[in-house]
């Protein structure tokens, strides 16, 4: 275990892969303090495993795909970063949330390099690599975390060294609402599946279609929606007219769906903004690029007298370097990950993770 | 179900993986045995002695035999790539490589 004071330039390795993007990437903490220190993107390299219109990304064929890139993304990151091995302190990995196989293929190559190298392993909550990220891009001091993915829905404040739940979507994630509609209307995934809604839906706007609207307290529930929304789009297929007697679009749909969905979001999100007494927001995720959705959230931001913080595609969607920077958060406060216990689980809780690093 | 049988592993495969050297042996035996194998069908162990890779996989059918097996071959393919590529002397002999070159 090192302690901060010893040493000045800190440097961690980061791996993720829990979804369909393969990302690695290098971090440098300096600093002799946990207040003053700065953190500097070295490299962060990304690969994304896109399947056809109308499919998802299989575990199998994700997991694939991953083991099929590791070396060509680190070999990238090395170069990109151009430090020498012996600088870098420890390899940070995904331990979990997310897809079993994926985790583990980037886990069995994480472990090989910490062997190799003879370098520690730090396992890594998925949740928590965003929010410390968005956190650092950002520069947030206090808001509260809306963490929406095609995997991850949550509400998150800070609270004595916990990401707290504040609320979160009951059944599927909203970025796996939308990812699966855009099945629905065989929309390409190439780049992502939401980005395509998302512009798709800027064509749309001259009707919004009723889809009905499940905000439950805190929480908040989209496979309803998303069998209604299936069912709109098989009614147009079919040349069905939408309320106004006119028949409606795919863009038409995307934009129903987009608005109904994110207001969900800006309500429960406010609702813990007015909890808590918070009024900046950070979005961080894959749909937290969603320019619409952080329109959305910055109205009502500002009729707080706050603000919305989001970050760039490079760090909102999955990425090694938030892995990286989260990992070497926790290593400075003297965790580590024994490779015999660097296992992977399909579910980690956000607040499982003690943040030492803050007080 | 009163009593159970015990359970039988009649289909099994014995693999002997050379590595280069002791070192690499353990590291391999060390980064593929961390994660259990997913079925209560399948029963595996792994040991390094010197320089082999000791693999002794059973299960109850050929089938559960061949997919534990494939996927372990996915897992050690990985594992071999990244010695071969990013371990430290390769790296090192590649920097002094593009300095010269």
């Amino acid at each position: 275990m090192m302690t901060l004071t010893k040493k000045h330039r800190r440097i961690a390795l980061g791996c993720e892969g829990s979804a369909n993007k393969l990302g690695i990437g290098i971090i440098l903490h300096e600093g002799t303090s946990l207040t003053t220190s700065t953190s500097t993107v070295l490299s962060n390299i990304r690969h994304t495993f896109v399947s056809p219109p109308g499919t998802g990304f299989l575990p199998k064929d994700t997991a694939a795909h991953h083991r099929a890139f590791f070396v060509r993304i680190a070999l990238q990151a090395l170069a990109s970063a151009n430090i020498p091995i012996s600088e870098i302190d420890c390899i940070c990995y995904t331990k979990g949330p997310g897809m079993g196989a994926p985790l583990t293929s980037v886990a069995i190559a994480a472990r090989t390099l910490s062997l190799l190298w003879n370098k520690p392993l730090v396992g890594v909550n998925h949740c928590v690599g965003h929010i410390e990220m968005g956190r650092a891009i950002t520069g947030a001091s206090h808001p509260v975390v809306l963490y929406v993915s095609g995997g991850n829905t949550q509400v998150i404040a800070y609270a004595e060294q916990r990401y707290r739940i504040f609320g979160e979507a009951l059944d599927i994630a909203v970025g796996n609402c939308l990812d699966r509609f855009a099945r629905t209307l065989e929309i390409s995934n190439d780049p992502a599946p939401g980005y395509n809604i998302e512009q798709l839906a800027k064509q749309g706007g001259r009707v919004l279609l009723d889809l009905p609207y499940a905000v439950k307290g805190m929480d908040c529930s989209f496979s309803g929606i998303l069998t209604r929304a299936d069912e709109l789009a098989a009614h147009m297929k079919n040349g069905g007219k939408g309320p106004d007697g006119e028949p409606f679009t795919p863009a038409d749909l995307c934009f129903s769906l987009q608005e109904t969905i994110f207001a969900m979001l800006v309500e429960i999100t406010e609702r813990a903004m007015a909890h808590v007494g918070s009024s900046q927001v950070l979005i961080v995720g894959g749909v937290g690029c969603n320019e619409r959705l952080q329109e959305m959230m910055g109205a009502m931001a500002a009729e707080r007298g706050g603000s919305v913080y989001a970050t760039d595609e490079r760090f909102c969607i999955d990425n090694g370097i938030m892995i990286a920077h989260a990992g070497l958060l926790a290593y400075e406060t003297g965790f580590e990950t024994p490779v015999e216990e660097s296992t992977c689980t399909q579910r980690f809780r956000t607040d499982e993770v003690l943040v030492k690093w803050r007080k | 179900m009163a009593t159970d049988s015990p359970v039988t592993y009649p289909c099994s495969l014995t693999l002997d993986v050379p590595f280069p050297d002791a070192r690499l042996a353990n590291a391999a035996l060390q980064a593929l045995r961390v994660d259990k194998e997913l079925s209560a069908l399948v029963q595996r162990e792994l040991s390094a002695v010197d320089s082999t890779l000791k693999v002794q996989y059973k299960a109850t059918t050929n089938r559960m035999l061949r997919v534990a097996v494939n996927s372990f071959f996915d897992s050690l393919a990985l594992v071999l790539e990244v010695m071969e590529q990013l371990d430290v002397d390769v790296i090192e002999a590649k920097k002094a490589q593009e300095k010269t070159g």
